[in-house]
Order: C-alpha cells, then structure tokens, then sequence
C-alpha cells in the first residue's frame, strides 16, 4: 500500500530522516516508534504531502506523493499531532466543514455515531475532553473513507481509560479495511495495535518486524534486574550460566540477560550469598519490545 | 467548490460571532471613539457664536443704522467681506449666516407705501443655528421697526435658505472613524488570525485536504466583507441617531469604497502574515504598520494639516485616499466621478497587493 525508498530531510546542516525505506502492506496497522526528535513527525509530514522531502521516494495507494499532491490528498486522511482545529466551532460544524473539502464524504451521523460523539455533537472543540478531541480528529480524518490513515501520537497525553477507547477506535478503522500509519512513544500501545513496528531514533529506521519477531530476535529472552551500588562483581556475573549480557541501568539498576532464567537465578544465589550483597528488589520477566528498543538504541524508551 | 466555499464563509461567521472579545471590540471601540472625542471636541461647536457677514448693498444712513444694530446684536460676530467670498465661505461652512440689505432699502424705509426687505442667507438644513439666527434677526429689526413711528414695521425678512449643511466635527470624523475600522479589523485582524492558525496547525491541516488556497482565501474575503459591511452600518447609524452625521451621497458609492477598502486591507493582512517570520510577529508588523497610519491617514485631523514632507507618503497609501472617498460619499454627496484619485490609487493597491498575497500565501510555517 505504501512504498517509501531512501527518504531523507534535512533542517540545515542536520539530517533528521536518513535515507529510510521501508513498505506498509494493505490493512495493516504500521507503526512508527520513537522516542522525541526522533524524526517520526517529519516522515509522516513528508508522506501526507505536506512538507518536502530531500531525498527518495513515496508511493501510497499507487500515487506518487510527491508529483500527485492533488491525487494523494482524496486517498489519505490524516490526524496531525498537533490540534489543529477551531476551537469555536462545535463537534458537528467541524466534522461538517472537512467534509465540505471533499467531493464525497460519510455523513456526519454515522461519524458521530461511530466516534462516540452524538452527546458532544454540539460542544465547542474548546470544551471537548483531551480523548474526545482525538476522537474527533480521528472522525475527521476519516471523514471522506480514505484508504490510508496516518495518526500521529493519536494517544499521547490521555488518561489509560481514553487511550483504550482510541485503540478500540484504531483497530476497528483496520476491520473496516483500511491501512493505518500510526506514530507513538508508548511501547504497550504498539505491542496492542501494530500488525509491524518500525524502531527509528535519530532519523533512522533501526529495527523493523512484528512485535513478536522483534523481541524474538532478541539474543536473550529473559531479564533479571536489581540494584547494586559496588561494580565490583560486574565481570562475575557474566560468567553465570546463561547470561549472555550485563548491563548497568541507571540508579544504579544492574541487568542480566539471560536465555536459562532458571540457571541463572541458581547460580546468582550463592554468589550473593558469598559476596554478602543483599538481592533487595530482584525482579525477573521476560523480554519486551523496551528491551528491544533499549538493545537497538542504547537507551530506554519510556521515562 | 462551492460547497467548500460556503462551509468556510458560515465556519468565518461563526468564529466570528463566537470569539466575543474581538467581537465586542470591533464594534464597541469605534462607538466609543466616536462618543469621546464627539463629546470632547466637537461638542464646543454648539455654543453659540454665529458668525455672520453682512452686506450693504444700499450704503444709505438707514442701512448703516441697521447694519449697526445688527453687528451689536448678542451672539453675533461679524465678518467683514465681499458679497462673493461670503456666500462661497457660508457653502463651506465657514459662516452660519449672509446678510444682505438690498440697494433702495433707504429708499423704502423713506417712503411710506413700500416696506424694506432684508435678505438672509443661512443653511436650513442645520435647524439650530437657523432657528437662532432667524430669532436674533428678527429681534434687531423688530427694535428698528418699533423705533419707527406709528408703530408701522417698515422691514421685512426675506430668507434664503442655501443648499450646504452644516458640517460638524462629527460629520468629519465617522467617516475617518469607518475607515479605521475598516483598516484595523482586516489588516491587524487578518495579519493575526491567520498567523495564529498557522501556529496552531490548522492551515496545515487544511492542507492535507483538496482544499485550494483560492477557496480559502475566497471564503475569508466573503465572510470578513460582510462582517465589516454590517459592522460600517452599525457605525453609521449610531453615528447618525446619536450626533445627527447624514450620509448625503448614495449609498451604493458607500458600500463600493467600504468592499475595496476591506479588500484592499485584507490583502495587505494577507501579505503580512505571509512574510512575517514567525507567527508571534505578525501582529506586531500589522500594528506597526497600521499605527503611523491611524495619524497621517487623514482620520481625526485633515490630511491638509500634516507637514509638507508628509504629503507624498500619505498620497502614496491607501488609508488617505480611504478616508477622503469615504468623507467625500457622506459629507459631501461626491461620486465616482469626482472620486477618480482615491478610486484608482485604491484599485491599484488592491489589484497589487491582492497579486502578492496571492502568490506569497502558504500554509505552513516556514
Ligand atoms: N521545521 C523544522 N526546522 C528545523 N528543525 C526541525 C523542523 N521540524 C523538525 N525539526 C527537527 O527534526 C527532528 C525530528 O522532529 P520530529 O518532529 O519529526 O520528531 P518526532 O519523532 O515526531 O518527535 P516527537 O515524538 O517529539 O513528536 C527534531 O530534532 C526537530 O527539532
Ligand atoms: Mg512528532
């Protein structure tokens, strides 16, 4: 559905997308995650034709989103990460007006029905909840039945109760057959939503699969964590069974990566036990997609 | 797309009627300009001090007697002048009162069959000081005629009433006051409007719609036209009930110089927010232009007053020329024809800036 191939931009003398490629199939929900300044807004401003790319190329639904501006903006729909509505018109009037920009349009029942907002229908955008706010960009980014979505942070800054509803929202635009780019900071919401998750820090795209590949791939599958101030023991614990990494996390959090969890909790023990460090705070799980964002970045996603 | 076309222009008016503080202001600022320097400086053109010319045509001890009298009569200053410059200064304003003494009133006053006449020439379209002048004429001549003996009045009054009306500071300002508004509300209103939805991404969200920028800025121009044709009525008609301005020249020339001035301004706001660096400075750059403006523009003093270096810059501008076609339809019943100066410097500062904003106009920031 969509092809991107050595996309780049550039602000000055930085690159803030680096020739990156990748594919989004058709009804699938892509996602894009990455911590601030990572790039993600820039590529998808670049995707929905409206800022220029530098370098590479861009075809979504058959259209080349470059040279076919006109042609791209009736197939895609689009929430943007930043507000972008009018704060005195009501639910109705805006959902109303978007429409007006198009030559065929869902009719502002079934939008309103099917983005839970038939009571807000004439609230002011001003008085809108943050959740029903989203819900309402979302309503209008669908409001000519495109083909292709893009949403950006559509979950960033709501409460759990508002995202969950905006996920149910996000996963029944995919029932309806559409394809969906979405971007996020938040790790348990790609892991719930995305069919395919593309890792990208610094204008790159470091990693990209199903979130069960991807922590798959991994070359352990296991985590054990506890705090320990001495670094003296840091060469020691490599050497347990199974653990393949240690890593020092911040406040002093040491990490193990293991594949034979059991193993390495039997050998660590007596360790512990020999060296008179108390395993205060041990925790052990197994790995997530933050490890994975963590082993592709060095640094920790969520904070 | 008409349909986008309409959606705009209602969405426009809404906001409009919504955002009640730039509501209120648009309208209760000029009211209350008005209503303050109406109060403050043209109220002083009420005391009574008729200045009247008074021409003797007959020259004989009868007229000088009158004449005399009449210069001493209360209220009455007199200017000494020519029967010509007199009637011309009493057309302009200048003069609330002409009085001539015909050739044989002498004559007349003499004889015992014929009664003398004294013509008055004054506007009757200004009710009070016509009343009052009439009454102090009156007066003087009454005390002649009763000099007179037997009691016999020997003079009559002949007036005449001249087609001018009395021109007050107010009748000066509203117009100047209408193209303030005019200027202000599009200029500085549009130059911060719109940088404020490219700031907050509403245009670049429009732009990820089919939506032309010719529809957009179509519909802006539709709903802020006949915003600011409701808003000039209002004006005019507070204007009209509370200080008695008149709109004497036709109404259609009104409204043609209130579109161009609102379309003309609008691109200029238009250009501004477009060059402005950032958004936060485009309303800054709009005030700045618009604040010399307000001075030179002709608005509260007549352009003529300003200094000779002066008077190329305010040739140069559209706010001048707004003022004097605007102050022209409504004082003084002027048209097209005698409006040819503020009607083509207008249109082409319209035609050119309308250009540039056309073709400066993005969406984005940059
Ligand atoms: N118009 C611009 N001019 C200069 N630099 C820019 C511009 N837009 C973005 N950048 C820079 O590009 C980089 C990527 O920004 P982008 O908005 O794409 O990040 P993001 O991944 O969407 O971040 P976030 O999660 O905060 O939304 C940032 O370092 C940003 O400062
Ligand atoms: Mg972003």
């Amino acid at each position: 559905m969509i092809q991107v191939q050595n996309l780049t931009k550039r602000y000055g003398n930085q690159t803030v997308v680096d020739h990156i490629s990748f594919e989004v199939r058709e009804g699938e929900i892509f996602g894009m995650l990455g911590p601030n300044g990572a790039g993600k807004t820039t590529t998808m401003e670049m995707m929905e034709g409206l800022r220029d790319s530098d370098e590479g190329k861009i075809k979504i639904a058959g259209v080349d989103a470059k040279k076919q501006k006109k042609k791209l903006k009736q197939q895609i729909g689009m929430q943007l990460q930043s507000t972008s509505l009018f704060d005195y018109l009501t639910v109705r009037e805006s959902i109303e007006l978007y429409a007006s920009f198009y030559p065929h349009s869902q009719t502002v029942e079934e939008l309103l029905v099917a983005f839970d907002l038939v009571e807000k229908e004439k609230t002011w955008v001003k008085h809108l909840s943050g959740g029903q706010r989203q819900r309402l960009a979302i309503a209008i980014a669908v409001v000519h039945d495109p083909k292709v979505i893009f949403l950006d942070e559509p979950t960033t800054g709501l409460d759990p109760a508002a995202r969950r509803s905006l996920w149910d929202i996000v996963l029944k635009l995919r029932e309806e057959g559409r394809t969906i780019f979405l971007s996020t900071h938040y790790m348990e919401e790609a892991e719930i939503l995305c069919d395919r998750i593309a890792i990208m820090d610094h204008g790159k795209i470091l990693a990209l699969d199903t979130p069960r590949e991807l922590i798959r791939q991994l070359a352990t599958t296991s985590r054990v964590e506890f705090p320990l101030i001495d670094r003296a023991y840091d060469e020691k614990f490599s050497t347990l069974a199974g653990v393949k990494k240690v890593v020092r996390l911040e406040k002093n959090l040491i990490q193990l990566h293991t594949d034979q969890l059991a193993e390495t909790l039997q050998d660590l023990i007596p360790l512990a036990n020999s060296y008179q460090f108390p395993l205060d705070g041990i925790s052990t799980r197994t790995a997530t997609l933050e490890d994975v964002f963590l082993e592709h970045t060095g640094k920790r996603l969520s904070q | 797309m008409m349909k986008a076309y309409l959606q705009l222009v209602k969405a426009q008016l809404l906001l409009f009627a919504r955002n009640k503080n730039s509501f209120i202001w648009s309208l209760l600022l000029p009211v209350f300009m008005m209503i303050a320097l109406g109060t403050l400086l043209g109220g002083d053109n009420e005391q009574f001090a008729l200045e009247v010319s008074i021409i003797d045509r007959d020259n004989s001890v009868s007229s000088k007697e009158l004449v005399q009298a009449l210069k001493k009569a209360p209220g009455v200053t007199t200017v000494d002048q020519s029967e010509k410059n007199a009637l011309a200064s009493l057309k302009k304003n200048e003069l609330q009162m002409v009085i001539v003494v015909p050739r044989g009133f002498g004559t007349a006053m003499a004889s015992k069959t014929e009664k003398a006449v004294v013509t008055v020439y004054q506007d009757q379209g200004n009710l009070s000081t016509s009343k009052i002048g009439t009454a102090i004429v009156a007066g003087t001549i009454d005390e002649i005629n009763k000099k007179i003996v037997n009691f016999q009045p020997r003079i009559d009054i002949k007036e005449k009433g001249i087609s001018t009306h009395q021109l007050k500071y107010m009748d000066f300002l509203v117009p100047g006051i209408l193209a303030l508004l005019i200027m202000s509300n599009n200029l500085n209103g549009v130059a911060a409007q719109i940088a404020s939805w490219r700031e907050r991404s509403i245009l670049r969200r429009m732009q990820g719609t089919p939506l032309s920028s010719g529809t957009f800025i179509a519909g802006q121009m539709t709903a802020r036209i006949l915003i600011n044709v409701v808003q000039a009525f209002v004006v005019i008609l507070i204007a009209h009930f509370i200080f008695g301005v008149n709109v004497y020249g036709s109404w259609g020339t009104l409204l043609f110089f209130v579109l161009l001035g609102t379309l003309t301004f609008m691109s200029i706001g238009f250009i501004v927010a477009s060059l402005a660096k950032t958004p936060e400075s485009a309303s800054p750059i709009a005030g700045l232009i618009s604040f010399p403006m307000m001075f030179i523009g002709g608005i509260f003093f007549p352009v003529r007053q300003l200094p000779d270096f002066l008077q190329i810059v305010v040739q140069a501008i559209p706010i001048g020329h707004l003022t004097t076609a605007l102050r022209g339809v409504m004082n003084n019943g002027a048209t097209f024809a005698t409006l040819q100066v503020p009607l083509w410097i207008l249109l082409t500062w319209f035609i050119v800036s309308f250009t540039v904003a056309a073709l400066t106009f993005r969406w984005d920031v940059k």
